[in-house]
């Protein structure tokens, strides 16, 4: 038993690790806290807030965020990114299990109840030469009153 | 008049790369952007081959920053943003350079640490081995040597 252990212990520096690779994606408030959130804003008003990414996926990885402004007739999923132009592009390389967390200003340019700010998590793809969406997104819903 | 022909020429080639300068600052953001792609790549090949990459990832996101700054600032100041792209080019292709050397030294270590991995697990199972086949034979040897000399003296 233990030369079994021993023999493990030695080995286990070069065994390949089978974890379930993964990323994250979070938006966080001006305090940089989950909350806090701005409701209703002004047409062009600025507000801030803070962007978390998190990368797990077994090497460095090149990330975009993009921020989209949509409203309640948006369509986004896992699976499906919004079809709309991006109001700002956040580009961020991370190692592997490594995470970071900045600051983001945004203002929102239509009025209108329940429009929201949609967040997309962007991934570089070597092989393909492009960015893929990785299926990660988050959202803000807010009134927006013309100003 | 070598010299008024040589100055001729060098003025001649200053006026015909100002215009082109400014051509390569217009389109810097698309071959600065795939400079960044090209050394990403070369960054995490190395990390995946086992290279430390973490100075390379924090010189990427300088370049990226730099890119990002120039452009927000290119409507207003386009010298300043392209100097700063020129910057992020020069980040990005130092990037990818160094990726290549820092790609070996992970291949090595990787190599370096299977080869005392598998060293080890081998004289492990061979002292396993030697200790089931001699254990017992050097056991007693050892307990002779120790108490050979024991005499069993009479209590009482």
């Amino acid at each position: 038993m233990v030369t079994i252990l021993a023999v493990l212990a030695a080995v286990y520096p070069i065994l390949p690790s089978n974890g379930e690779p993964f990323s994250e994606l979070g938006v966080l408030g001006p305090g940089q806290k989950i909350g806090g959130y701005p409701t209703s804003v002004t047409v062009s008003q600025g507000f801030n807030l803070y962007v978390y990414v998190g990368n797990h996926e077994g090497g460095a990885e090149y990330y975009q965020v993009l921020v989209k402004e949509g409203n309640q007739g948006t369509v986004v999923s896992n699976s499906t990114f919004a079809s709309l132009p991006a109001v700002q592009i956040n580009s961020l390389v991370l190692g592997d299990n490594s995470s970071t967390i900045f600051p983001v200003s945004l203002s929102m340019s239509t009025a209108g109840l329940n429009q929201r700010l949609i967040f997309e998590l962007w991934m570089f793809n070597s092989t393909a030469d492009n960015f893929a969406y990785t299926g990660l997104w988050a959202q803000i819903w807010m009134n927006v009153t013309s100003s | 008049m070598k010299f008024a022909l040589l100055t001729v020429a060098v003025v001649s080639l200053m006026l015909m790369s100002t215009p082109a300068a400014s051509a390569a600052g217009n389109a810097s953001f698309s071959g600065t952007s795939s400079a960044v792609q090209s050394a990403f790549v070369a960054v995490q090949t190395a990390g995946k081959d086992g290279g430390n990459t973490t100075s390379l990832v924090t010189q990427l996101n300088t370049a990226l920053a730099l890119v990002q700054k120039a452009s927000t600032e290119n409507s207003t100041n386009p010298a300043q943003a392209a100097a700063d792209l020129q910057s992020a080019l020069s980040i990005a292709q130092g990037v990818q350079a160094f990726a290549a050397g820092v790609d070996r030294q992970g291949i090595a270590a990787r190599q370096l640490q299977f080869e005392v991995s598998i060293v080890s697990a081998v004289v492990i199972v061979g002292i396993a081995v030697a200790l089931y086949v001699y254990g017992d034979r050097m056991y007693r040897r050892l307990w002779l040597r120790v108490y050979g000399g024991h005499v069993v003296k009479k209590v009482g």
